[in-house]
């Protein structure tokens, strides 16, 4: 159900954005830059986060691998 | 006529006052983006690290935002209280963008700051998340209303002067929120802020690796900041290309200012990398050129041509003259509104009133103008080329000192290694004042290259300013000069305190466990281990 709502959520989105497109044509084109761009750059810092997580998380297993080898 | 010092004084007031509040507003733009990152993160992993991160730089975006709403109200009111003519002739269009600034940041950025710092305990992590980014949200749009009031006064689009009014009306409110100009500045503006935030929150977690503090927090702060600061970088590059681009149509003057562009040249045209302007004898003194680049820039081709200030000044001088009898109609008009030959008159001539004002300030009585009095107006047209031309090469060289300061900030932050580069590091805590730098360069680009217009081509500085004492400018403006410096020297004693503290100083919420489970397992009990989790 939880996933049926996002998928309703994001629908909706869809549809209002594209909606805005057809109305506007290329008049806010920088704007719609601006909001696409702003949504990609906080994305992709954050998943710059998650990927320093798993990475300390794989030097930390390869730190214990190495220390249960060495008797 | 006004007092020329009294123009002066008033000019150098807006100025300081501007360029004082433009220290604050970058790092609100861009900060509230990456705070909404960080708790993004916190939301989706549940790690409480992310928690610790946007409440502490959370604390310092409030210091920020705080003095910048104080340094910023001033602003609105010099509108009335020094450019009051100004006011009085386009306030019909300006007012609306400036109201609707005020309603978002009063109503919607301010109501949801106060959530965001007080709700943490009182509402969900879903709820907190949606009020974080309503926050980035509403600071954004409040700097969207603002920018397209500033480039009405750049580019004035969708209005049209009224003659029997005596004052400029809106015609179109499409035409001015979707101006070019509005649109690419400010996306430039916006994203230059998150440059700015960038580089502040990669500066610091900087020190704190160098200090071998807080060392989670500062790892994965860099790396957000390095990433969001890079992407954002080009933004900026981008945006500002289009903004020349933008200005290359709108205000042929002030590129030509930029370029230090005296005489029009065939393409390709070179561009003057170094050069030393000299406004009185129009032309430059050790020019460094690269051949072709200026079209390049500029035209985006090799055949296109810029117009130079030469061949500027002739087409004011034209206007100038053509003005003249639309001034000349307008006086008629305001004793009489009615008068039919007066009104054909001002139509015929209307696109060039404000060359007309102009030659006002010499002329006064517009029946007996002079060809040295019309030159002497074609002169004024003209920016001041020196400060435009080197504020723009010193905001372009900042940018690009970022843009590479950033790529090598990603390739280390991205090896996991960024922490061992103790002179990297220590060459991010010295890059904290460039984005500031830059910003400050860009809008007296922005300003100065406006000159000698309020309203570019249509109402001159001249006029604008309001009927005060030389005296009274003087007072009000050491006052102003006085008191921001005082805010600057608080915020400034304020952040260092904050930094100084770290994430566990005063002030922070719950205490933070740090968690490395497969580099240091503790052991929980379990009746902590949820507190633990939510920080």
């Amino acid at each position: 159900m939880k996933t049926f709502a996002y998928f309703l959520l994001f629908l909706v989105l869809a549809f209002v954005v594209i909606l805005l497109a057809a109305l506007l044509g290329d008049e806010g084109a920088w704007y719609f830059a601006w909001l696409v761009g702003t949504a990609m750059i906080v994305l992709i810092a954050a998943a710059g986060a998650a990927l320093l997580d798993t990475q300390e998380d794989q030097a930390a297993q390869a730190h214990a691998a190495g220390e249960r080898a060495v008797p | 006529m006004i007092d020329g010092t009294v123009v002066d004084l008033s000019r150098t007031q807006f100025a300081a006052t501007a360029l004082y509040h433009y220290l604050f507003v970058p790092l609100t733009l861009g900060l509230s983006f990456l705070l909404a990152a960080m708790e993004t993160v916190y939301v989706t992993t549940g790690k409480p690290i992310y928690k610790q991160m946007a409440q502490f730089w959370g604390k310092l975006f409030m210091i920020n935002f705080a003095l910048g709403v104080a340094t910023g109200l001033t602003m609105e009111f010099q509108f009335g209280t020094n450019w009051s003519f100004y006011s009085s002739f386009v306030g019909d269009i300006f007012g609306a963008p400036l109201a609707i600034e005020g309603l978002m940041a009063f109503f919607m950025e301010s109501t949801f700051v106060g959530l965001m710092v007080f709700g943490w305990e009182r509402l969900s992590k879903g709820q907190h998340l949606a009020v974080t980014w309503l926050v980035a949200l509403g600071s954004n749009l409040s700097a969207l209303w603002i920018l397209i009031a500033n480039s009405f006064m750049q580019d004035p689009r969708g209005a049209a002067f009224d003659p029997t009014t005596l004052r400029m009306q809106l015609t179109s409110f499409q035409q001015l929120i979707f101006s070019p100009d509005a649109q690419s500045k400010f996306v430039h503006t916006s994203i230059a802020g998150y440059v700015t935030a960038a580089v502040f929150v990669a500066g610091i977690s900087a020190w704190y690796m160098l200090k071998r503090r807080h060392m989670d927090l500062a790892k994965r702060s860099f790396r957000m900041a390095a990433l969001f600061g890079v992407l954002a970088t080009i933004g900026v590059i981008t945006l500002g290309d289009a903004l020349g681009f933008v200005a290359a149509q709108a205000q042929p003057t002030k590129l030509a200012a930029m370029e230090g562009l005296w005489k029009s040249e065939p393409a390709p045209m070179p561009f003057n990398l170094i050069a030393f302007p000299d406004q009185s004898l129009q032309k430059n003194a050790g020019a460094v050129q690269v051949p072709y680049l200026l079209s390049l820039l500029v035209t985006h081709s090799l055949d296109g041509t810029v117009a130079g200030i030469d061949a500027l000044e002739r087409q004011a001088a034209q206007k100038v003259e053509n003005g003249i009898p639309a001034v000349q109609a307008l006086q008629v008009l305001s004793k009489n509104p009615k008068d039919a030959a007066a009104l054909a008159q001002f139509k015929a001539h209307e696109q060039d009133l404000g060359y007309g004002f102009l030659v006002q300030r010499y002329a006064p009585d517009l029946q007996h103008v002079t060809p040295q009095q019309v030159q002497q107006a074609a002169r004024d047209s003209i920016p001041p080329v020196a400060a435009v031309f080197w504020s723009f090469r010193l905001m372009v060289g900042f940018g690009l000192l970022m843009l590479a300061y950033f790529v090598l900030a990603v390739i280390y932050t991205l090896r996991n290694r960024v922490q061992d580069q103790r002179w990297f590091l220590r060459a991010a805590v010295w890059m904290i004042p460039v984005p500031f730098l830059a910003n400050e360069t860009g809008w007296l680009v922005a300003e100065l290259g406006r000159q000698p217009w309020t309203v570019y081509g249509v109402l001159p500085t001249w006029m604008s300013a309001s009927t005060h004492s030389v005296g009274y400018m003087a007072f009000s403006l050491i006052g102003f000069v006085t008191l921001y410096s005082a805010f600057i020297v608080v915020e400034m004693f304020l952040m260092l305190r904050a930094i100084r503290h770290g994430p566990d100083g005063p002030g922070q919420h719950p205490p933070y466990t740090q968690q490395r489970p497969a580099l240091a397992p503790r052991p929980v009990p379990a009746a902590a281990h949820d507190t633990h989790l939510e920080g």
